[in-house]
């Protein structure tokens, strides 16, 4: 087949333009690939979520209750809503792993004996079921077993309630209620030192102490069913067998932490792709318009010939399409290599079977829609410009640019500078816009690369502050169930251990008005220097025995401030309920909760002189003394040192992070190395025969090229600055925007950052200015001078 | 009318071809020459006679492929890259049928970027008022007519004081009255600064002007002839 003569032309001019092609295509291959990864995560996180939570019968509500005979579990049932329900033994213990001195703790849930749970199955990964006749076979959660290298086979030494007994580990494990397995009182999976022991429900109920009840249900609720009526229905029941308050899904932390995910996903997919598609918008208009205008005797002809303004405008928009086409292609391409990157990353992270990128069609039918569109947009102008040319006029040689004098004050002051300056400072006035977009486009470069790199240093800084200004302690033990306030003379004769402060914590429910919310109080007493809590200046704050101390994410939610009263009710014990004054408001970067001085904490909740968990000071000699000190004591059901909570959050937050921060240096980079290279390339084009004269003037190639470099070189300038300002703007709208229930991330700054992006998009810059730089010494002297402009 | 004979330029055999094998132009075919100081010569012939070729490479903006090309005792032919650029810094002033006025700089600007750089330049305004614009200082290429950028364009390449002018059809673009003020603008040059001067043109009656007149033709010159008598061009009619 013959193309057409116009198409062979676009053929051809395509080929001249190909850097200018694959400068544009780059910079909407970014936005694109962006798209990809970040909407295709985030359906494929989703589906898989759903699918699994869908299949393993995820629970939509779960409560907690001190002990309820069997029977009650037909009763609830009975309860409007209620789909299915599993009634189950479940609670801490602690287990002794061989060649590990630090505990490790276990959530241990019961298994019924003849079938699989009804709500949050569990999955087999490898070995086999227990054997209902066996109580000491168990499974174990697969995260902690590749942590500690457990296999089937392998034995467990227990202190469950007290006693100690061998584990028998016949099957690896997963479920949904534990995609992101969580020590209680911590706020990440560690899985080398927490796991998840499921075991027969008679042999756990025996070890618990409660045979022939259940302490736990998870419930499935009916398609429809209200789950507040439902919660308010099973609390009403469960309330004389001590029940510790239902909750929906939004308290149960796995769930939250992939709703958290999942969010943050939707917030990159509508944030970054647009900044990239944006830049390709401008580049696209800057540089068909200098093709409109170089083929504007072309034009003039084609249009003498008889070909029609729908034809001409096809003709210039097919450049369009196809720089489009291009990027979408080798978007789509790096948006699947990252997506796969990416869902490795979280398969470590969250334990979902089948977890793996896998991006419908929509989304790139979407990818390539978004690409097309940005890049007609960005033709819009110039093919407008072909189309209304008329052809006498466009036969005729151009008018010279008309340049005029700047401003007064800019002439005086560009008075003393010599006459290549004046043409580029002429330049830059003449075309302000061009300039203005070369200026957006290296700005939004270095936004980016400073913003990318705030996150690690925001993550950095949670982790520094958290465990080490706010938590002071070596370790937290915590205790098997609240225990009487003498245990801390105990604690505080434990091998090496030098100070010790009390917790108390509980779960309550904080009303305001309409609104309601479940969450942590915790009691501390007054002055407490393990654990303090922070204002904005890492100045502590004392909590006070007058009044309720919020965080601000909690204090947002009942949308009360300092002053107003909140109505706080414990979900079990008394259920004492009182009336308390916001007397603070504080911004931890993580999982706030709300906060009482020790005692009248105690007065509020009727329950004198309890707590919950000890903070400690030690001698770091001690710690396997200690350690070992502890397995054999009953009441405490886990201890966690701050330095292995602290790395475990480090490497988590790296894990991902190391890999994106790179990714974004090189997106950037592509970003202010094609908005320069374009930028450039116009110049250079419409200056050729200007730089050509002052060659022929006798000026050096080197003096030639500073007409041209300081072009870029004087917008380079003026990018810097804004663009750190830009960045800084960027980067705490941007904290702010990720924002979620568990993670407040602070905008700190960091000269480094800002230094280090600089120089790399300087360098980006610089690199594609001289790029263009070349053509100068190629310049054909004698044929430019010789043709008309 | 002969002046005293130190010539600015001696060509020995000087040849030039493009392309190679089948395809090869011989652009200049064996050029033997000597130019006087201060002389004012008028080139003529028809196109691809080799005529811009020669003003090229006696400019500096093309390398010949074969013989000699001195100017004074420098071989243009072998000089290094960065003495080529340094001798057209220094010695030699360009005129083009098209102006190539720098758009974004003034008259004054446009001379005032060679004068910034020449070792002995008269003042810009001198150059200016030297070619009839001493009232057109401060426009912009785009406010003045062809005429008047075209002078701009001469007063740009005598005002840094060049040993050698050449000019390339400087009159083509423009019509006679306008040309007439171009040529007196070159003539003055020549006459008041004892510049050695190279004018290409189509037109026979220009050649009235010069000192002698080169006739070129497919790569050789054809003919020197000398005029017994300049005519100045406010005198000449085509």
């Amino acid at each position: 087949m013959r193309l057409a003569t116009l198409d062979r032309k676009l053929l051809r001019d395509l080929k001249r333009l190909r850097t200018q092609a694959i400068a544009v295509s780059s910079v909407l291959a970014c936005g694109v690939a962006l798209f990809v990864m970040a909407t295709g995560m985030y359906d494929s996180l989703e589906r898989s979520r759903d699918t699994y939570y869908d299949s393993a019968r995820m629970a939509d509500v779960a409560v907690s209750v001190v002990r309820a005979p069997d029977p009650v579990a037909n009763d609830l049932a009975e309860l409007p809503g209620v789909n299915a329900l599993e009634a189950r033994v479940s609670g801490i213990g602690l287990l002794d792993l061989a060649g590990k001195s630090d505990p490790v703790s276990a959530r241990l849930v019961s298994l019924p004996a003849d079938r699989h749970p009804r709500v949050n199955d569990v999955l087999l990964r490898a070995g086999r079921w227990p054997d209902p006749t066996r109580d000491n076979e168990v499974l174990i959660n697969e995260a902690f077993a590749e942590a500690n290298y457990l296999a089937p086979g392998a034995q467990l030494r227990a202190l469950i309630y007290g006693r100690y007994r061998m584990l028998d580990v016949v099957g690896i494990a997963s479920s949904p209620e534990f995609v992101f397995a969580v020590a209680p009182g911590a706020m990440l999976p560690e899985p080398e030192r927490f796991g998840v022991v499921w075991m027969g429900r008679e042999a756990l109920g025996r070890a618990f102490n409660v045979d022939g009840a259940f302490n736990d249900v998870v419930f499935r609720l009916a398609p429809g069913a209200d789950a507040r009526e439902t919660i308010f229905a099973i609390d009403t029941r469960l309330a004389r067998h001590g029940g510790r308050g239902a909750y929906a899904r939004d308290r149960m932390l796995s769930a939250q932490f992939l709703a958290d995910e999942l969010s943050s996903l939707r917030t990159m997919a509508s944030i970054l792709p647009p900044i990239f598609l944006l830049v390709a918008v401008f580049l696209l208009n800057v540089s068909l318009s200098r093709l409109v205008a170089t083929e504007r005797s072309n034009i003039g002809l084609l249009k003498s010939f008889g070909y029609g303004n729908v034809s001409i405008a096809i003709h210039y928009a097919k450049f369009a399409i196809v720089f489009a086409l291009l990027g979408a292609a080798l978007g789509v391409l790096v948006g699947r290599y990252l997506g796969g990157y990416m869902a490795a990353i979280y398969t470590k992270i969250y334990r979902i079977p089948n977890l793996a990128f896998d991006a419908k069609l929509h989304v790139y039918v979407w990818a390539v829609a978004v690409s097309l569109f940005a890049a007609l947009l960005g033709a819009a102008q110039a093919v407008m410009r072909a189309v209304r040319l008329p052809p006498a006029a466009a036969l005729a040689p151009p008018a010279p640019v008309s340049f005029g004098r700047l401003g007064q004050g800019i002439e005086n002051a560009a008075r003393n500078l010599d006459g290549k300056t004046r043409m580029v400072a002429r330049r830059i006035a003449r075309f302000p816009r061009r300039s203005a977009t070369t200026v957006v486009g290296i700005m939004l470069a270095l936004a980016l690369l400073i913003t990318s790199q705030h996150f690690p240093i925001s993550m950095n800084h949670i982790v520094d502050v958290t465990f080490g200004v706010a938590q002071r302690m070596d370790a937290t033990l915590t205790f098997a169930e609240t225990a009487d306030d003498r245990i801390l003379a105990e604690v505080g004769r434990l091998p090496g251990v030098v100070s010790v402060e009390p917790l108390r914590a509980a779960e309550v429910v904080l009303t305001a008005g309409s609104r309601k919310r479940r969450d942590t109080l915790m009691g501390l007493t007054e002055g407490a220097y393990l654990y303090r809590l922070l204002d904005q200046n890492m100045d502590a704050v004392d909590v006070r025995p007058d009044g309720i101390t919020l965080s601000q994410n909690l204090a947002n939610k009942l949308g009360v401030r300092v002053g107003d009263v909140v109505s706080v009710q414990a979900t079990d014990g008394h259920r004492a309920r009182a009336d308390l004054t916001v007397v603070a408001v504080v911004k931890p970067y993580l999982a706030g909760a709300a906060y009482m001085e020790l005692d009248a904490f105690s007065r509020a909740l009727r329950e004198p002189g309890r707590v919950s968990a000890a903070y400690v000071l030690m001698d770091h000699n001690a710690r396997d003394a200690l350690n070992r000190e502890v397995k054999e004591t009953p009441m405490i059901a886990g201890v966690s040192f701050l330095d292995n909570a602290s790395a475990s959050m480090r490497k988590m937050l790296n894990e991902g992070s190391g890999f994106f921060a790179y990714m974004f240096v090189v997106f950037s980079c592509l970003m202010a190395g094609g908005v320069a290279y374009s930028a450039a390339r116009v110049t250079f084009a419409e200056q050729e025969r200007d730089l050509a004269t002052l060659r022929v003037l006798g000026f050096s190639r080197r003096e030639v090229s500073y007409v041209l470099l300081a072009e870029i070189g004087a917008l380079l300038l003026i990018a810097l600055p804004a663009g750190a300002v830009l960045g800084a703007l960027l980067s705490r709208w941007l904290m702010a925007q990720f924002q979620t229930e568990l993670f407040t991330f602070p905008y700190i700054t960091q000269a480094s950052a800002y230094g280090r992006s600089a120089l790399f998009v300087a360098a980006a810059v610089i690199g594609a200015a001289l790029a263009v730089r070349r053509g100068v010494d190629r310049l054909d002297l004698v044929g430019v001078l010789k043709s008309r402009e | 009318m002969s002046r005293e004979h130190s010539p600015v330029f001696r060509l020995v055999d000087l040849r030039k071809v493009y392309g190679q094998g089948d395809a090869a132009v011989h652009a200049l075919r064996g050029v033997d020459l000597e130019i006087a100081e201060g002389e004012l010569l008028v080139l003529l012939g028809p196109s691809g006679s080799g005529k811009s070729t020669l003003l090229n490479v006696l400019g500096g903006l093309d390398r010949p492929t074969g013989g000699s090309c001195f100017f004074r005792d420098i071989d243009l032919a072998s000089a290094a890259d960065a003495d080529v650029t340094q001798y057209r810094r220094q010695h030699v002033g360009f005129v083009f049928q098209f102006y190539n006025l720098i758009a974004s700089l003034t008259a004054q600007e446009n001379v005032e970027l060679v004068t910034e750089v020449a070792p002995e330049p008269m003042p810009a305004s001198e150059a200016l008022e030297l070619v009839g614009l001493g009232k057109r200082l401060h426009h912009f290429p785009a406010q003045l007519s062809g005429g008047e950028q075209q002078r701009v364009a001469i007063a740009r390449a005598i005002a840094k004081r060049p040993t050698v002018l050449l000019c390339d059809e400087p009159t083509g673009a423009l019509d006679v009255a306008t040309g007439v003020h171009v040529l007196e603008a070159i003539v003055t040059a020549n006459d008041k600064l004892r510049t050695t001067t190279l004018l290409i043109t189509h037109n026979a009656d220009i050649a009235r002007i010069g000192d002698r007149v080169v006739r070129f033709a497919d790569g050789h010159i054809r003919s020197i002839d000398p005029n017994a008598q300049r005519i100045p061009p406010a005198e000449l009619s085509w």
